[in-house]
């Protein structure tokens, strides 16, 4: 028990106000008026009794009053644990148990069970402790509480998990428990194996001042691990077959010797090939399989290899897309389409097939070279077609909104010889039909372009390039599941040398397969990611490595499924059966495999400890202030005065000292009798 | 004459009344309803002696049958309905304003002195007025005419301060040479010897004197049963006691005070009558009305 401000505790003195008020001053308070002291005065008067205390309960609820304002004003507070609250001031312990991918190393997870354990069982009277499990993110087992058997519970059925490592989320986890639950004192405990690569982001993390980090390094003393880093693999036509080949990159890290392992390749759940591979001691061993016959459809291949004592990262899952052709429909093309023409030829994975006529029905991409789409056109975007229109010398002598399909109006043409050509400016390389110029967009610049059509982009439309003149370069607009895109930006060597330029081929490939949908895809996704599905299926449902069906949600924005498993997902229409209409393959992070520890100090220098936020969390060792903000008595105080003035009020006017009783003089016939 | 119900005597009805005229013509003229007494019928025919004539009597009160007898003429001389001089003494000290009940004392003797010079008046008697405190307040000559005056001056009054009431008797008997009736409305805080002397010197002037010793009920009973401080009405002195634990003794003293006060102004020769406040005004006015008869006329 103590006082914020005890210098208030003088007014204690004001108690002595009432007191002397009822031994002199209690009678003069209401005086009773009377003729005449001449008798009175002749009557022999106890002084004693006067100096008596007579309303005992009025100087009580008076003197009560007061020491209940004097105590409120020098605030009190309660030190003590027991009187404080045994509750909401205890000790607290939140227990982070790294539960990714690397824990899984031979030995590492049975001592970080055996270190939850001991750490649970050494808390002592009120503490309480919560239990969370993470690993790219974060679960909370069990909340703060004193039950230490739930708390031992809470570690039952966890077992490591094919995810990568980040601290970052479960220290926030931890510090939202603890905010959510005052204590006198906190500690995290970090089981781990403290792989240096789980600790990003912990430097943005800010935990109340006081709380303490500790953390239990779980991972093995010595350690090697060799995991399958990446997987190339690329279809191949030999003949009137097409081959598979594959190439698997393992990385071997530690400290091992030299050793063999056998590496076998799986494919749509066959064991398709195996080798054997003699691994460096450090370093990345490439394990090249024979090529083998390529199944139909988009395959889902598995390189795996002998388990060593890390044996989820030995196994990679990658899904190669269906090798169908890219057909290209050439409408209006002459002979300024050839460097066109011949740079979609050149390329597989997939290959481009260009037809200038005949059935183009099966045509993915339709691209109309300086002419306007046909009747049907439409409708054929709408159902998931891809349109480019090349707007050549004819198209742009015009001008106005020429089709309604094209999201543009034309406004003549633009003649930059004079001035050397124009180039490209505000490149969205953000945009997938950039995507290969993401890393170089200086490729594009030095594009020169000299004669071009003038287009204006209509509201609905985007522009995803623009000439340094401002015009729109390119333009796309979605319709319906299809897309449509409008360049103005010359394919041909007669407006332009962009033909000449080295960011040709991979524009105009990129260009085709952006427009048919087919952008290039990553053979697997990591774990933690999610799955936009596309859009052309409907009512997806999707399965999840482990065989569990997911049935994400669409909005306007399409479905999503998060890639919590590594392993491949499949995505079906409606239902699962038949073939599935897109597979992924889903990996865990190459860098899981990387055991290298860090130092604990480095980990405890990393989090950082905020100091306002004990003043306003109530975090850590709370100081007298926090403790008597917390409590606030002398709100109850303030209360309590309250009430007593209103009791005083009321005893005080209940006519005991207030007037006196007047003597009702007996009637006429009462003193006769 | 309209004549007032006897309920008017009611001192408790009576202080609803402001007009002190209307009140006393109320209380006088319903109290002698009750007495079916006229008191100017046959006054003046009582007679006293014979005198001998002087030019300029009235030849109709010559005494013819003396005349005869003696052959002188002597006048015949009636006890004359002379007016009386009545000067009401009316203690307004603080003492006085004081009441338990529905009226104070001073309330009380305010409509008593109105009543008893109504009634005075409307005997032919002289009223006069004389209020006082430590010494006299307000003074007004007994006179035929003054009797609105009085009243008005009364109905003007407050009981205040404090009170002197021996030298005040002493300053009321200076006030007329000529001996009267002086009705004395007081409550008697004084030794009864002291009072007793006083009244004495007004004796030895030749007034009569009737002291009306007006008693309020809680002034006999001591109000009050728990703890007290009791203040004087004049002096505002505080005294606090147990009024519980003094009542006995208190009341002993007061009645012992009375007893001597009484026995003292007989041995005076005053007529001492005690009222109590909450008591109609007819025994005031009969008290009064007896010793006007037996003692207020004078030649």
């Amino acid at each position: 028990m103590g006082f914020l401000t005890s210098a208030f505790l003088a007014g204690l003195a004001a108690l002595a106000i009432p007191l002397l008020l009822h031994l002199r001053h209690r009678d003069r308070d209401k005086p009773v008026p009377f003729p005449s002291l001449m008798f009175l005065e002749q009557l022999t008067i106890r002084t004693e009794q006067r100096q008596r205390v007579s309303d005992w309960p009025l100087l009580l609820l008076r003197l009560l009053l007061l020491l209940l304002l004097v105590v409120a004003f020098a605030r009190p507070l309660l030190r003590s644990r027991n009187v404080a609250g045994t509750d909401s001031r205890s000790r607290a312990v939140v227990v982070l148990i790294d539960r990714s991918l690397s824990m899984s190393y031979a030995g590492t997870w049975q001592r970080a069970l055996d270190s939850a354990r001991a750490t649970i069982g050494q808390l002592e009277g009120n503490d309480r402790v919560a239990v969370v499990a993470y690993d790219d993110d974060a679960e909370t087992r069990q909340r703060l509480t004193g039950d230490r058997g739930a708390a031992t519970g809470a570690l039952t059925g966890l077992t490591p998990r094919a995810r990568g490592t980040r601290l970052a989320p479960a220290l926030r986890v931890a510090r939202q428990l603890l905010l959510d639950a005052p204590f006198s004192a906190a500690e995290i405990v970090v089981i781990s194996d403290l792989q240096r690569s789980g600790a990003t982001g912990i430097a943005g993390v800010e935990l109340p001042a006081g709380v303490k980090v500790r953390a239990i390094p779980v991972g093995p003393a010595q350690w090697d691990n060799a995991s399958v880093r990446s997987v190339d693999a690329r279809r191949v036509v030999q003949g009137d077959r097409t081959l598979l080949a594959v190439k698997a990159r393992i990385q071997q890290q530690g400290e091992a010797a030299s050793r063999a392992r056998s590496v076998t390749l799986v494919l749509n759940g066959r064991e398709a090939a195996s080798a054997d591979a003699q691994l460096n001691a450090t370093g990345e061993t490439v394990v090249t399989f024979e090529p083998v016959p390529a199944p139909e459809g988009a395959v889902a291949l598995q390189v795996a290899m002998t388990p060593d004592a890390l044996a989820l990262d030995d196994t990679l899952v990658a899904v190669v897309p269906r090798d169908d052709d890219l057909t290209v429909a050439l409408r209006g093309a002459g002979s300024d389409a050839l460097y066109f023409e011949r740079a979609l030829e050149i390329g597989r994975a997939p290959a481009v097939q260009v037809v200038r006529s005949g059935n183009t029905a099966r045509a993915a991409v339709r691209v109309f070279w300086d002419e306007l789409p046909d009747a049907g056109t439409t409708e054929w975007i709408e159902q998931g077609g891809g349109a480019v229109v090349v707007l050549g010398r004819r198209l742009s002598g015009r001008s106005g909104s020429i089709s309604p399909l094209l999201p543009v109006t034309l406004a003549g043409s633009a003649d930059r010889v004079a001035d050397r050509g124009g180039t490209l400016r505000d490149v969205r390389t953000e945009h997938p039909l950039f995507q290969p110029f993401r890393e170089t967009d200086e490729a594009l610049g030095a594009v020169r372009l000299f004669r071009y059509a003038r287009v204006d982009a209509s509201a609905n439309a985007d522009v995803l390039a623009r000439f340094d003149d401002g015009n729109a370069a390119v333009v796309e607009r979605r319709v319906g599941n299809g897309r449509v895109i409008v360049l103005a930006l010359p394919l041909d060597n007669n407006a332009g040398d962009f033909p000449l330029q080295p960011a040709y081929l991979p524009f105009v490939r990129q260009l085709v397969l952006h427009a048919s949908g087919r952008d290039a895809v990553p053979l697997w996704r990591t774990t933690g990611e999610r799955w936009a599905l596309p859009g052309t299926i409907t009512e997806p449902v999707v399965e999840a490595p482990d065989r569990s069906l997911l049935r994400p949600g669409s909005d306007s924005l399409g479905a999503a499924v998060p890639l919590s498993d590594a392993g491949v997902y499949r995505a079906f229409r409606g239902a699962v059966s038949g073939e599935a209409e897109a597979v992924l393959a889903v990996n865990v992070p190459a860098n899981e495999s990387v055991l290298t520890p860090m130092n604990t100090t480095e980990l405890l220098l990393g989090v950082s400890t905020g100091t306002d936020s004990l003043r306003t969390t109530g975090a850590g060792p709370a100081t007298d202030e926090e403790l008597e903000r917390k409590q606030s008595s002398w709100r109850v105080l303030l209360a309590l005065a309250l009430v007593a003035l209103m009791v005083e009020t009321i005893v005080a006017s209940r006519g005991r000292r207030g007037t006196a009783r007047r003597v009702t003089p007996a009637s006429k016939t009462e003193r006769a009798t | 004459m309209p004549v007032a119900p006897a309920a008017f005597l009611d001192p408790a009805l009576l202080a609803k009344i402001s007009d002190l005229a209307l009140l006393a013509r109320a209380v006088v003229d319903g109290y002698m309803h009750g007495q079916h007494r006229s008191m100017r019928k046959g006054s003046s025919l009582d007679f006293a002696e014979h005198r001998s004539y002087q030019p300029g009597d009235d030849l109709r009160r010559i005494d013819w049958r003396v005349y005869g007898r003696t052959d002188r003429f002597y006048i015949k001389e009636y006890d004359a309905d002379t007016n009386a001089s009545v000067l009401f003494a009316v203690d307004t000290s603080g003492s006085m304003n004081y009441g338990s009940g529905a009226v104070t004392k001073f309330a009380y003797a305010r409509m008593l002195t109105a009543s008893l010079a109504w009634l005075s008046q409307a005997q032919g008697d002289r009223v006069g007025l004389a209020t006082f405190t430590q010494s006299l307040v307000d003074v007004i000559p007994p006179s035929v005419r003054h009797l609105q005056r009085m009243l008005h001056t009364l109905a003007a009054t407050d009981a205040g301060g404090p009170s002197q009431l021996v030298a005040s008797i002493e300053k009321v008997g200076l006030l007329s040479q000529r001996a009267g009736i002086i009705v004395l409305v007081t409550d008697c805080y004084e030794q009864p010897e002291a009072l007793g002397r006083a009244v004495d010197a007004l004796r030895m002037h030749g007034h009569d004197l009737i002291v009306f010793h007006v008693v309020d009920p809680a002034e006999r009973e001591l109000p009050g049963d728990d703890d007290t401080t009791f203040e004087d009405a004049e002096s505002g002195n505080l005294l606090p006691l147990k009024p519980r634990a003094l009542r006995e003794k208190y009341q002993t003293l007061v009645r012992a005070h009375h007893d001597a006060l009484q026995s003292r102004f007989a041995a005076a020769g005053a007529d001492y009558v005690r009222l109590d406040t909450s008591e109609p005004l007819d025994r005031a006015l009969h008290a009064y009305l007896d010793a006007r008869l037996t003692r207020g006329r004078v030649r």
